[in-house]
């Protein structure tokens, strides 16, 4: 069950950065989808064991591996986010709005 | 800045301290026990984030300027470097573990993690500290 | 023109979803359960005797995949600088800059 719920939310992601219009909605559905993923990851992680990765306790331990490759990820992710809304700020200051497409046309009006 | 309340401005008094020294335990504990490098680099920038929206950006940056939080990431990221060649120095490698050659195996060789964990979490925390200064000072 | 446009985008919104949910639910599927794997066993077994940290997400991230920290760090210094650097306005600070000439 849990397996089609995370298949759920990621393309929630995927639907928000497809249709949405608004930028800042964009970045964070692509943030969705990346947390999506990283649940994925950490729940097949813990299938395997009840106690935290940590030697010396008692118990079966969880799969340390997956956790460790999405502490990566949530970095990664973190700082994609932070320049991507950076980038969608430059880009309302210069154009003054956030909707996509009001920038793509001032953008090619721009160009000629 | 709006006007703050009383207990916004005790409570941030009193908390700010506590959360900057448990990001610092999560720091030095991080080879044992739930934590490391990034969380608690996450757990300190959050601290300074607390003093920023309590107390204002200019109280803020006057306990972390703003130079020398840029300077502290980019020494944490040249310590970084400087311990991967320590690695080589001793014939490890790059990014060896040099605490092999220098403990006998009855010590646990928790050198090299440690200081990896410090080293991230001083780099994580004043770069996650910097962007956070930088939004709230507005452009 | 417009109205086909708008429609044809609804439509190739619609399928890419569905064709995404589809190979997505496929792959969810063969997924079950626990899978064994030797990379957990040799890790629980010796993570912590050749790296010495008793946390083993540590012991990976900082032993065996050190070099992956190191670039992690990279990306984040990186993405730190460009967000000091995109975050100044063009129109307040920096009037004497080259790409601010034209309005």
């Amino acid at each position: 069950m849990s397996w089609y719920i995370m298949g759920a939310i990621f393309l929630v992601g995927i639907w928000g950065i497809m249709a949405r219009h608004n930028m800042v909605k964009k970045v964070m559905a692509l943030s969705i989808a990346n947390s999506a993923i990283i649940l994925l990851f950490v729940y097949q992680g813990s299938l395997s064991g009840e106690t935290a990765p940590i030697q010396g306790g008692s118990g079966t331990m969880a799969d340390p591996l997956p956790q460790a490759l999405m502490l990566t990820a949530i970095v990664v992710g973190v700082c994609v986010m932070a320049l991507a809304l950076v980038l969608v700020y430059r880009l309302y200051l210069k154009f003054g709005t956030l909707d996509i497409r009001e920038i793509e046309r001032k953008a090619w009006k721009l160009d000629d | 800045m709006t006007k703050k309340t009383s207990i916004l401005d005790l409570i941030s008094r009193k908390l700010a301290p506590f959360m900057l020294l448990f990001g610092f335990y999560l720091l030095a504990y991080g080879h044992a026990s739930p934590g490391g490098g990034f969380q608690g680099g996450v757990v300190i920038s959050s601290g300074v984030i607390l003093l920023v929206v309590a107390q204002g950006v200019d109280a803020a940056e006057k306990l972390f300027p703003f130079r020398a939080l840029s300077k502290l990431e980019a020494a944490a990221f040249t310590a970084f470097l400087a311990a991967g060649f320590a690695g080589i120095a001793l014939g490890m490698g790059f990014l060896g573990n040099p605490m092999t050659h220098v403990y006998a195996s009855a010590v646990p060789r928790v050198g090299m993690a440690l200081v990896l964990n410090l080293i991230i979490g001083i780099e994580v925390g004043s770069g996650i500290s910097l962007i956070c200064l930088r939004l709230f000072r507005g452009a | 023109m417009k109205v086909n446009r708008k429609r044809f985008l609804a439509a190739a919104e619609i399928a890419l979803l569905v064709l995404t949910g589809f190979f997505l639910f496929k792959v969810l599927d063969v997924g079950h359960g626990v899978a064994p794997s030797p990379v957990r066993d040799y890790i629980t077994e010796n993570g912590s005797r050749e790296t010495g940290a008793l946390n083993l997400v540590t012991s990976i991230y900082l032993g065996y995949r050190a070099f992956d920290t190191l670039g992690e760090t990279m990306v984040l210094m990186i993405a730190v600088t460009g967000v000091l650097f995109f975050l100044v306005d063009p129109g307040k600070e920096g009037k004497d800059d080259e790409e601010n000439q034209h309005p």
